[in-house]
């Protein structure tokens, strides 16, 4: 079916495009993706398709291309070719050639594009001096050797605010941290070592020199040995000397060369670095503790100045200007917090404040803040300073997003409401106080809050749903006054109100969880939750809360299972037999896994619920092993029936290919080697196949029947069982002691060890009721084998761990700390560091299961450069956003369009530096998505031709949206190669290429935006560090990575099924390349995807030579 | 058509290489074991000059028959059929195959990977650990690489396999230090790389033993280390007493993969636990072998017997045993 509908859009595509013989075939051939035939086909033509064709697929032949073509006497061709040389030596950093291109084009009669010559006046700013080379700065002071020099006071400030200082144990003082004191001793170590340097180098001529004893006295090392070849450095002053060494000074180098007599030299002068406003506007503020005090060390010295430094250099120049101009300096250090948190999307234009909502709730703004908007630098100072930041924080909300959701709660009557419910009666603690931003439940509301056709919220249930919980709340009552008001509640904005007024509060905001778990669940569903069954699962919330992403990811299963899966896990819980419930939990929850998989993958060929529906009633109803097994065995077989298996197939073989992605893969290539490294992963954990168990279960009743025991089927299940050694054989009675948790865990190991199968069946003889009894042996091994099953679907790239412990698998554990009641919870990493353990496992549901594994996998990546770590809360959401998504469904022609969209805003923002009327509309799209300041950074880049820095600030992901925005809105330029393509393609293929199929093929799962793992592209501006989630939510609005890979794939010409493996890999590459200075620091998560690009070209280069 | 057979290696063997005896090829199969071992007599010293025929080795009982033969960091030789002996030369045909690019004559002295604690654990010895590492690495026999690997968190390679003695040194003198300690998962990682190596390794850490951070078990990661034959040193800073678990764990790890454990608080016991170790890397014995027919698929045991008299007097320390790869 699918086929014939390619066929005929194939069709359509050509009929509809006015190409010439070869150019049609290379069309076709493209779209099906044979880039290489294509290639052939357009090459041929050698005409203004071939060279629209390699600039479509980045290939750095477009330009010589172009060139030829700017040398057709036809006049049209000639300056379409040379307004494409222009784009393309822009987006080369080549400035001078596009002038060149430019001043050709206006010569052929070109109109419209220049360059700016009035460029606007540059950020007043002041230069202070760093003693010593700025490497060694860096170091010490944890920041990236990547900055620009502008960025460094910022990004220090961000590090002295978040680590310079802690409370000082007996006055409400701040004490220094180590960090701080071994950056202030640096500073003083390389103070002396300038006064050693002449002529900013520090020259060591001979190894017995007056010159080397100062040298060395500064450094903290001393010789031993004479003058030559024994000579070695040794340590005589422990502090200096680990200054020496952490700051990376060459000490080995000066060993050899005072070891060879060779001379010494180190280039080591101070680092001239920018800073906002010049060193004076910050001086100003106080007197230096010392008049001798470097500006570097009196700015570290404070840290609301270091903060005030970062909520200016957050606002965009003019802005922070007027601001400045209108608040006295120590006013603005007062609220210094405020604008570094909630600044970010403050824009004054001309004298005035676009407020959220404008015009319309202008009025509001003017009521609630105190100053008319028009106003600007007064409404802003006033709005900072209000209600300890709350205000700013819900101004801040409104002003990220976009659409109904804006329109609704900016409705004056509402805006006020919402905001005074938020505001409640006690402003203090404000948001911003804290070390993280408070606000996290406020931006999730805003930003997440589903809007029906009719404008108004969308309430899951109804409002008498939401009005009992907050009355007759099971647990105790959220807020006596919400309790009290919700008797009256008729309205969703009631309810919404509630919402807002529990934003504020530090403790667990269960009602926004619920709600916001239960609008995703039912975004998906063609009819959403009757409010019944809305009423069970707010009543079930606590026990089975976590539970619910998984309906939000099936949202084809009906009502009657998703209660039916209630009532079982409720069930289960019930089983007093502690082994037999862990096993059935298990069993239960592996199979709900699997075909959560499955439907993810869309591999299931019947009705979710037809698949789904004996898993969900035969497991909850087994009372003792053997029944678990029948249950458990039946249910995996139904599954792999659901999915159109065979019912005589391999089930070990057909499970791993389907979970390897596909049931009849279009790449074999791909899928085998997929299925091969899951097959690695199963033996790694020495677990019994599908086969074996089914094979034996179907053997036991031969004996009965006067048949044999299948000897080598038994003797196969016994040899992995002798496989797995004791998780703690060799440890010691104190170690052993020193557990603390894991006693069901080691029992279910302890017990399947000890199975002696094949002795079981000799006791059982012939006798018919035993052997059936048998089967409850190979219960607990089914139920680690299915459990094992979704551990290795989602295996991280290099999976160590799974590697490494061969009892990860079996020793999750599903009944947690005693007492803790984790079966139905998120799964965590528990028992990490514990040298006598038996190494980490994961604890809980698997319901949660990949962040868990790549959050158990991070810490064995390998950064590439010696101070650079793992980012804790966004590398494993990446390695999540690289595993969870499978690219078998995803066309050819599915992966170009991605890919030109990303290169299709690269090339308007390159576009927009020359031409005037197109760089509006370019930056007010780009506002959509990033903050004012960055996108007045960017047009400042493209006013003045510096397409590269510009395009550095824009993420894969805004370039993306940047062309889907303007392109929808008809802005985009339709002589662009890109946009043009992009046109063509969605005319053909409509639906294929439908917002909804590219979100589906190239997004991420957003377990916390989202309440699901089915991936996803939501177009978020990129959220900050939260309270309660660091830096989970960042990464997971974080869309960039996938987009960016989708576009170097389609580069390469490679075929969609491939991402199933590349992705992977090239996330691992970029993690291990990232070198972030704090925990919003994405633009280093930017340079190193770029910097894995730059590494897969040349590694194409030179196996490809340039061809596809 | 490539002319020799390179192929995966299981229990610690050889990656890729072909050696050659003269003019016949010394084909490295996939399950060759390479065992290292010391000897030494009733009063602990050293036993040297031993050859091949005074060794018997055994595999869960079984007689194994000898491949090659070494003593210290002097060049292998192969045993033949019939008991005599060729010099052995080697020839790396696999060199952009293998990762970390051991050195052609890979069998030649041993592949040392230094492990560095960097981690907030050694904040205060950093800089004289750094010291005593520096003076080991430049004690090295020439034969010997030496590979420079730091961990805290993560990983981090200093300094890869090499024979320039300033090149490693160079690499420990730019660890930075700070963070949370995953020892064990640092230590895995390291195995890793060096059973990619030809040849001789082990790898010796450097740490004072608490671990905040590793998903791995100590037991585990000891497993990795005896099927790839890879002896493990510790050098630890804590005292024995002060961490009574974390001594046991490093003592058990070195024991069963046939290194040793050494408690060396000050400067001067680590560098005499150092020159203990450079001491046994040049008076241990190497022998590789086929393991005969076993059915045993799980943990083979290995014994070394001296088959002559002086069997009761002398010691062979070496690793207990290891379990053949499935694949």
């Amino acid at each position: 079916m699918r086929t014939v509908c390619n066929l005929v859009c194939v069709a359509v595509l050509i009929s509809a495009s006015l190409v010439r013989g070869d150019v049609r075939k290379a069309r076709e051939l493209e779209l099906a993706g044979s880039i290489r035939a294509a290639e052939q086909e357009y090459r041929a033509d050698g005409g203004m398709a071939w060279a629209e064709f390699l600039e479509r697929r980045h290939h750095p032949g477009a330009a010589a291309a172009y060139e030829k073509l700017a040398a057709a006497t036809d006049a049209g061709v000639k300056r379409q070719a040379l307004k494409r040389l222009i784009v393309v030596s822009l987006l080369a950093g080549k400035k001078a050639e596009a002038e060149g291109w430019l001043g050709k084009y206006v010569a052929a009669g070109g109109t419209g594009w220049s360059f700016n010559t009035t460029p606007r006046p540059p950020v007043s700013s002041g230069i202070t001096e760093i003693p010593g080379p700025i490497r060694s700065f860096s170091r010490m002071a944890a920041l990236s050797p990547d900055l620009e020099p502008g960025e460094l006071l910022g990004a220090l400030a961000r590090n002295i605010v978040t680590n310079g200082y802690q409370a000082a144990g007996n006055n409400e003082g701040l004490d220094q941290t180590e960090y701080l004191k071994l950056v202030y001793r640096y500073l003083s170590q390389a103070k002396e070592l300038e006064k050693l340097a002449k002529e900013n180098q520090i020259v060591i001529e001979q190894c017995d020199s007056v010159q080397t004893g100062e040298l060395l006295k500064a450094l903290g090392y001393r010789m031993r040995g004479a003058c030559g070849g024994d000579l070695v450095l040794e340590t005589v002053n422990a502090s200096r000397a680990f200054l020496t060494i952490d700051s990376g000074f060459p000490l080995s180098e000066l060993e050899t060369a005072l070891k060879t007599g060779r001379p010494f030299s180190y280039a080591y002068s101070p680092t001239k670095v920018p800073v906002l406003y010049g060193p004076n506007y910050w001086t100003d503020m106080k007197e230096k503790d010392k008049p001798e005090q470097l500006f570097i060390e009196f700015f570290m010295s404070d840290p609301q100045l270091c903060r005030l430094y970062l909520g200016l250099s957050k606002l965009d120049p003019s802005t922070a200007e007027d601001l400045k101009k209108a608040m006295p300096v120590a006013r603005l250090r007062a609220f210094s917090h405020v604008l570094d948190f909630f600044g970010g999307m403050l824009q004054i234009r001309n004298g005035k404040v676009a407020v959220p909502g404008d015009p319309r709730s202008a009025s509001v703004w003017t009521d609630m803040v105190g100053v008319n908007p028009d106003n600007g630098p007064a409404f802003l100072e006033r709005l900072i300073s209000k209600d300890d930041g709350w205000l700013a924080a819900y101004f801040e909300s409104l002003s990220r997003i976009s659409g109904p959701t804006l329109t609704y709660l900016t409705e004056p009557i509402r805006l006020r409401r919402f905001y005074l419910a938020l505001r409640g009666k006690v402003t203090s603690p404000g948001p911003a106080r804290p070390v993280f931003r408070a606000s996290t439940d406020l931006m999730l509301l805003t930003s997440r809050l589903r809007m029906e056709a009719n404008g108004k919220p969308h309430i899951p249930g109804t409002i008498e749903t939401w009005r009992s919980l907050f009355v007759n709340h099971p647990h105790g009552k959220y807020d006596g006054k919400l309790t009290k008001s919700a008797a009256g509640w008729k309205e969703p904005d009631d309810l919404i109100e509630a919402l807002f007024a529990l934003s504020r509060k530090a403790v667990d905001n269960e009602p926004l969880k619920m709600f916001l778990s239960l609008s995703d669940m039912n975004r998906g569903r063609k009819e959403p939750i009757t409010a019944a069954t809305a009423d069970r699962m707010i009543k079930d919330w606590k026990l089975f809360g976590h539970q619910y992403t998984a309906f939000a990811e099936m949202p084809e299963i009906s009502e009657k299972l998703i209660v039916q899966y209630l009532t079982g896990a409720a069930a289960i819980n019930g089983i007093g037999d502690v082994q037999l419930r862990a096993d059935v939990v298990g069993s239960y929850q592996a199979l709900t896994a699997l075909t959560q998989i499955f439907c993810r993958n869309r591999l299931l060929t019947v009705s979710l619920d037809a698949a789904i529906e004996p898993i969900l009633t035969a497991i909850p109803a087994v009372r003792n092993s053997r029944d678990l097994f029948d249950a458990a065995r039946n249910g995996a077989r139904h599954l792999l029936r659901s999915a159109g298996v065979d019912e005589k197939a391999d089930p070990q073989a057909a499970m791993l290919g389907l979970l390897a992605g596909a049931m009849r893969p279009r790449d074999e290539q791909t899928h085998t080697i997929l299925v091969a490294d899951m097959q690695k992963v199963f033996d790694a954990q020495r677990l019994v196949s599908l086969k074996v168990i089914f094979d034996i279960d179907d053997n036991l009743e031969a004996p009965s029947n006067g048949g044999k025991t299948n000897v080598a089927l038994v003797n196969r299940l016994n040899s992995r069982i002798i496989d797995q050694q004791p998780p703690r054989s060799s440890l010691s009675g104190a170690e052993r002691n020193a557990m603390a948790f894991g006693y069901w865990v080691d029992k279910h190991i302890e017990n399947e060890r000890k199975t002696n199968f094949r002795a079981v069946l000799d006791k059982a003889g012939t006798d018919a009721v035993k052997l059936k009894e048998a089967r409850g042996l190979l219960a607990s091994f089914l139920r680690d084998t299915l459990v094992g099953l979704t551990y290795i679907h989602y295996a991280p790239p290099g999976a160590q761990v799974l590697f490494t412990n061969p009892h990860f698998v079996r020793s999750h554990d599903f009944l947690g700390v005693q007492g803790s009641n984790q079966t139905w919870r998120t799964t965590e990493v528990f028992g990490t560091g514990w040298p006598s353990s038996a190494g980490g496992r994961l604890v809980g549901s698997l319901v949660s299961l990949p962040y868990a594994l790549a959050e158990a996998e991070q810490n064995f990546l390998i950064p590439t450069r010696e101070q650079a770590l793992i980012w804790g809360d966004l590398v494993p959401q990446m390695i999540v956003s690289a595993k969870v998504p499978r690219y078998w469904r995803v066309t050819p022609a599915q992966l170009h369009y991605a890919a030109l969209h990303y290169r299709a805003g690269e090339s308007l923002l390159a576009q927009a530096a020359v031409d005037a009327e197109l760089r509006p509309r370019v930056i007010h799209a780009l506002m959509r998505f990033a903050p004012p300041a960055r996108a007045e950074a960017v047009n400042a880049h493209l006013e003045s031709g510096r397409v590269p820095e510009a395009i550095d600030l824009v993420t894969p992901a805004e370039a993306f949206n940047l062309a889907a925005t303007l392109i929808q809105a008809n802005e985009g330029d339709g002589s662009s190669p890109q946009v043009s393509e992009i046109n063509r393609l969605r005319q053909a293929l409509p639906q294929e290429l439908s917002a909804a199929a590219i979100s589906q093929a190239f997004g991420t799962p957003k377990p916390t935006l989202a309440n699901s793992y089915q991936p996803q592209l939501l177009s978020l501006r990129t959220f900050p560090t939260l309270m309660g989630y660091s830096s989970r939510i960042l990464a997971e609005s974080w869309e960039s990575s996938n987009i960016y890979f989708a576009a170097l794939a389609d580069e390469f010409g490679m075929r969609p099924a491939e991402l199933n493996i590349q992705i992977p890999q090239w996330t691992k590459l970029a993690v291990e390349k990232i070198f972030a200075t704090h925990l919003e620091d994405w633009p280093a998560l930017l340079r190193s995807l770029r910097l894995v690009g730059q590494e897969m070209r040349q590694s194409a280069k030179q196996s490809q030579q340039g061809s596809f | 058509m490539r002319k020799f057979f390179a192929l995966t290696l299981v229990a610690a063997a050889v990656v890729g290489l072909t050696l050659y005896a003269q003019d016949a090829v010394f084909r490295v199969k996939v399950d060759m074991v390479v065992l290292s071992f010391t000897v030494t007599d009733s009063k602990g010293k050293y036993v040297n000059g031993l050859k091949h025929t005074d060794f018997r080795v055994l595999e869960d009982g079984i007689v194994q028959k000898l491949a090659t033969f070494a003593e210290g960091n002097r060049p292998p030789i192969q045993i033949l059929d019939d008991g005599s002996t060729k010099p052995l030369a080697i020839a790396d045909n696999t060199a952009k195959e293998n990762e970390l690019k051991g050195p052609s004559d890979a069998f030649v002295g041993t592949n040392v990977f230094v492990l560095f604690d960097t981690s907030n654990y050694m904040y205060r010895s950093f800089v004289y650990a750094s010291d005593a590492i520096a003076d080991f690495v430049r004690g090295l026999d020439k034969a010997d690489s030496v590979a420079v690997y730091t961990f805290s968190r993560n990983l981090t390679r200093a300094a890869d396999l090499t024979r320039d003695r300033n090149f490693a040194i160079a690499g420990l003198r730019k660890a930075v230090a700070g963070d949370d300690s995953a020892l064990y998962n640092g230590l895995l990682l390291t195995l890793r790389d060096a059973a990619k190596v030809p040849g001789r390794k082990v790898v010796i850490v450097f740490s004072n033993g608490p671990d905040n951070g590793s998903m791995v078990a100590p037991d585990d990661v000891r497993a990795v280390a005896e099927d790839e034959g890879i002896p493990i040193y510790v050098i630890s800073t804590a005292e024995v007493n002060k961490d009574p678990i974390s001594s046991g764990v490093f003592r058990r790890i070195a024991g069963r993969t046939g290194g040793k454990a050494y408690f060396a608080k000050t400067w001067q016991k680590q560098v005499e636990a150092f020159e203990s170790i450079r001491e046994d890397l040049g008076n241990s014995y190497t022998i590789t072998y086929y393991p005969q027919t076993n059915p045993n698929e799980g943990f083979r045991k290995i014994a070394v017997e001296i088959k002559s008299d002086l069997a009761k007097k002398y010691r062979v320390r070496a690793r207990p045993g290891y379990r053949p790869r499935t694949s």
